[in-house]
């Protein structure tokens, strides 16, 4: 028996080393993806009693604090959100039962102090008896954001506003929205009949719609169609096209008809200030596989980076190597229709690479770090995304833009004395009304903001709803406050 | 011999003062001053194991040096996790801790000849299966996290499912010794396989079959796998033919095959399995959690009480061996698999020092639920084998699985004190035939 029990012990050992070598992939090779993924609410748990920086906005608004406080537990702060539900998108919270989202996240490290920068500043600090916390700076504006919020009503939607030059978000809101401060209580009960209910929620407030919800983006998409086609010299701004009521798609009896049923066409530049569907199906179709690579050259197919957790969603636009199969598919790409799918920061991002002689910034809504004495110990970098076209496609297209207000879909989105450029979206939707869009930038000579706006069914006006109606004069104020008129 | 016992004494106090600082330490992140309690903890763990030692220089004193430090020192990290996760469970372990050192001191005691227990092979049998029927009678019979494994008479719940482990082994011990000359001689061949004819192998398919049935309805996967691994390393112990093996891993196979078609309960472990990632809120929430409290430990560990190991469910009992990983690191963690490995090693040696059949399989048989019921725990926490509650021996939170490892122990203490007395017997023949003979 001696000889199979020696077997029987081997095989144990055998065992207990699989153990072993299990742990050591878990506890070395994998330990800080497991130590640092987003469901593991341990980093935040370990933060969550030391003192935390506040957040405040670009124009000194304070968002979200720590407070001491003794209610019993074991928590020495409790984190608030002095503006509840208009920050949540951007903000998140810092939860010890959920982890910690948004900005909270991001720049954890900044808010405890654990930024080298604020350690060296600090090391004085030791001394007066200061805590070295930072103090995250955001690039939004409170002023602008409350704009979006009461300029988007009670209706479903999302408004992305930032600076072209530098890809600093302005302002970002979206609704439904909801109050993070039920989330960041010391009550592991209380939070998680918050979260569920919030998530149970068939409105999604938890959802931040304007950066990880995807829509077709309508006609607001033709000033991509429009930038490839000048691009790559398909066409140039003054390249007729025919006046018609519909377009036939190919491979199949279906056609693309224009808005209303109204024949439409004109050069390239009359097409698009009456925005005709039948000429950027025709443009679509005829761009091709190249309509996949000048999307992308916007950023399509790809996550912008802006400096939030969870990350921003990816938009589609037309599939690489489907255009033989799937002709129509094309057709409807080009008016923002079919396999084309945005975020509302993407349709920003399009309206600030055009603003911005066609590079796009990466996009960020922190804007500087400073220490508790009020002194700028970091500043976040201001770098390109992405080189959509060059200055000249985009001079010719952010013409095309003014037309569009000066005397186009998206009147609604004049300013006085500043020259607007923008471009309206009307998107059709298998679940109800069409979504009403609109991207704009402005002063259209040397824009300071760029914005999308997206009405989620066409908000009030229902059926009735078109991106010129209902999207434009949101972007308008917006525009108007940033712009002090 | 009596260098033997001082080995024991010196490693056991070692064991209980690792145990006394882990205790402290547990407790400074919170409190920075040493917990008042403490003296009380570390004089009953003192007291409970100075009284063990005693039992074995007493009743067994040529025995192993190296088991009960072992097991002092396993059962005293689970005791400082315990304490750490949750001070109230830790106050019903150290009564659970005693009744355990009760049992090996009763163990001892009374099983003063291993050899007795091979006698009464059928009554063992028949304890074995009615305390594995047990929880399935109605008033006594009690669910707890899905699984029937419990019996309630009065306040007292338990599972007499961890006796049935350690009764069943002493039948298949008893019984293979007496038929393995028919069980490996066999009848017919299947290539180079030699196949027994099926009416030896009929008590034992009867037995097994008895248990895997109890189990699927008491919805206990985890003993399952253990019944069957423990079954076909003792069989195949005995007869030292690979067909058993092969036979044992069929049968596994077909068994788990037709547990995963009918039951809902087994889907969902082999799905968490393989990927828990997608259900990591829902069904996957233990096991991810787990993993979370491997790759935070790191390799170092966050430190005794410095981590969040109550994050994950059932950390007391099946998760045990997560919560040490979180905040003893890989080297904790590593530390324990070698402790359990130098029992289990120990308990090979017995095994192969005994020269009587029955000891040798019985000794090799208690072992192997001992390293195999690790596997199972640890393998299932880490995810490399689906999740199935067993408990991790000597260190999770649990009374019965408690009473339980330190009779195996106290058996196998008394197997090494017969290996050493026969060996003794041997050499004093040689030298002194006068010599007193103690059997």
């Amino acid at each position: 028996m001696n000889r199979a029990i020696g077997r029987v012990g081997t095989a144990v050992i055998a065992l207990m080393l699989m153990l072993v070598g299990m742990l050591t992939y878990l506890q070395v090779i994998h330990a800080d993806d497991l130590a640092n993924d987003p469901r593991n609410v341990r980093a935040a748990l370990k933060d969550i009693n030391l003192p935390r920086g506040p957040i405040v906005t670009t124009d000194g608004e304070v968002v979200a604090r720590s407070v001491p406080v003794d209610d019993g537990t074991e928590f020495d702060y409790q984190r608030e959100y002095p503006h509840g539900n208009l920050y949540p998108q951007v903000v998140g919270y810092q939860s010890f039962v959920l982890g910690s989202t948004g900005v909270e996240r991001t720049y954890n490290d900044h808010l405890v102090g654990r930024d080298p920068a604020l350690r060296l500043e600090g090391i004085g600090d030791v001394f007066s008896g200061q805590e070295a916390v930072g103090t995250v700076v955001l690039s939004l504006d409170h002023q602008l954001q409350e704009i979006a919020r009461d300029a988007l009503g009670d209706q479903r939607g999302s408004v992305v506003a930032l600076d072209p030059t530098t890809g600093e978000i302005l302002a970002m809101y979206s609704n439904p929205t909801y109050d993070p401060s039920g989330l960041a209580g010391h009550d592991t009960k209380q939070i998680n009949q918050v979260y569920k209910f919030l998530s149970a929620l068939p409105d999604k407030p938890d959802l931040s719609r304007a950066y990880r919800e995807r829509y077709a983006p309508g006609s607001t998409f033709k000033t991509v169609t429009a930038s490839v086609a000048l691009e790559t010299g398909l066409a140039t701004p003054e390249t007729p096209y025919p006046e018609i009521r519909s377009l036939d798609l190919p491979l199949t009896d279906a056609e693309l008809s224009n808005f209303g049923g109204q024949s439409c066409g004109g050069t390239l530049a009359v097409s698009f200030r009456r925005s005709c569907n039948t000429t950027f199906g025709q443009i679509g179709l005829d761009l091709a596989e190249a309509f996949v690579a000048g999307a992308a050259a916007f950023g399509i197919g790809d996550v912008p980076p802006i400096d939030l957790v969870p990350e921003a969603a990816l938009s589609i636009g037309p599939r690489a190597g489907t255009f033989q199969d799937e002709q129509p598919q094309f057709a409807l790409a080009g008016i923002g229709q079919g396999p084309v799918s945005t975020t509302p920061l993407q349709m920003a991002l399009i309206a600030a690479g055009i603003a911005n002689g066609g590079v796009i910034m990466e996009p960020h809504v922190v804007k500087e770090i400073r220490d508790a004495d009020g002194d700028v110990v970091r500043t976040i970098p201001v770098r390109e995304w992405k080189t959509a076209i060059s200055p000249v496609t985009a001079q010719a297209v952010g013409a095309m833009m003014v037309s569009v207000v000066e005397d186009g879909t998206g009147t609604a989105a004049q300013i006085s004395g500043v020259t607007v450029a923008g471009k309206t979206g009307t998107a059709q939707t298998d679940t109800g009304d069409p979504h009403a869009w609109f991207v704009a930038f402005a002063p259209a000579e040397a824009p300071t903001i760029a914005i999308a706006v997206l009405v989620e069914h066409g908000g009030s006006f229902g059926s009735e709803a078109t991106g010129g109606r209902v999207a434009a004069p949101i972007a308008a104020a917006v525009m108007r406050a940033h712009l002090g008129r | 011999m009596k260098s033997r016992r001082n080995v024991e004494l010196r490693l056991g106090l070692l064991a209980v003062g690792i145990t006394g600082l882990g205790y402290v330490l547990v407790q400074l992140p919170e409190k920075s001053d040493i917990p008042a309690d403490l003296w009380f903890f570390v004089t009953i763990f003192v007291g409970l194991y100075v009284l063990a030692h005693m039992a074995v220089l007493q009743f067994a004193p040529n025995a192993d040096p190296s088991l009960l430090p072992l097991a002092a020192m396993l059962n005293g990290i689970g005791f400082v996790t315990i304490s750490r996760l949750d001070p109230d469970l830790a106050r019903t372990q150290v009564g659970w801790m005693a009744a355990g050192m009760a049992a090996f001191f009763g163990t001892l005691v009374v099983v003063r000849r291993i050899r007795t227990l091979e006698r009464y092979r059928y009554t063992f049998l028949l304890l074995g299966l009615l305390a594995l029927l047990l929880p399935l009678a109605p008033g006594i019979g009690k669910t707890i996290n899905g699984a029937r494994l419990w019996v309630g008479i009065g306040p007292i719940n338990f599972q007499p499912g961890e006796a049935a482990k350690v009764l069943l082994v002493i039948f298949f011990a008893a019984y293979l010794v007496d038929k393995r000359e028919l069980l490996s001689s066999g009848s017919r061949r299947l290539g180079r396989l030699v196949l027994p004819s099926v009416k030896h192998l009929g008590p034992l398919l009867l037995a097994w079959a008895v248990s895997i049935l109890v189990m699927v309805m008491q919805k206990d996967l985890g003993s399952s796998l253990l019944f069957f691994a423990v079954f076909g390393a003792m069989l195949y112990a005995a007869t030292e033919r690979a067909a058993y093996l092969i036979t044992a891993l069929v049968l596994f196979v077909g068994g788990a095959t037709i547990a995963h078609r009918l039951f809902d309960h087994v889907q969902d472990r082999v799905t968490t399995w393989l990927d828990p990632w997608p259900v990591a809120a829902d069904e996957g929430f233990q096991v991810v959690q787990s993993w979370f409290a491997f790759g935070t430990g790191g390799f170092s560990g966050t430190g005794l009480g410095r981590g969040n190991p109550q994050l994950i469910p059932n950390a007391p009992t099946d998760f045990v061996f997560s919560a040490i990983g979180e905040e003893l690191g890989l080297i904790g963690a590593v530390a324990v698999i070698a402790a359990i490995l130098m029992f289990v090693g120990s308990g090979f040696r017995i095994a192969l020092e005994a020269e009587r059949p029955f000891p040798k399989l019985f000794a090799a048989g208690l072992t192997v639920i001992m390293g195999v019921q690790t596997f199972v725990i640890i393998g299932g926490v880490t995810r490399v084998i689906p999740l199935t509650g067993v408990t991790l021996p000597f260190i999770s939170y649990g009374g019965s699985s408690l009473v339980a490892n330190f009779v195996v122990l106290g058996l196998l203490l008394r197997i090494s004190d017969d290996n050493a007395r026969a060996r003794g017997l041997v050499r004093r023949r040689t030298s002194a035939p006068t010599g007193a003979t103690p059997s």
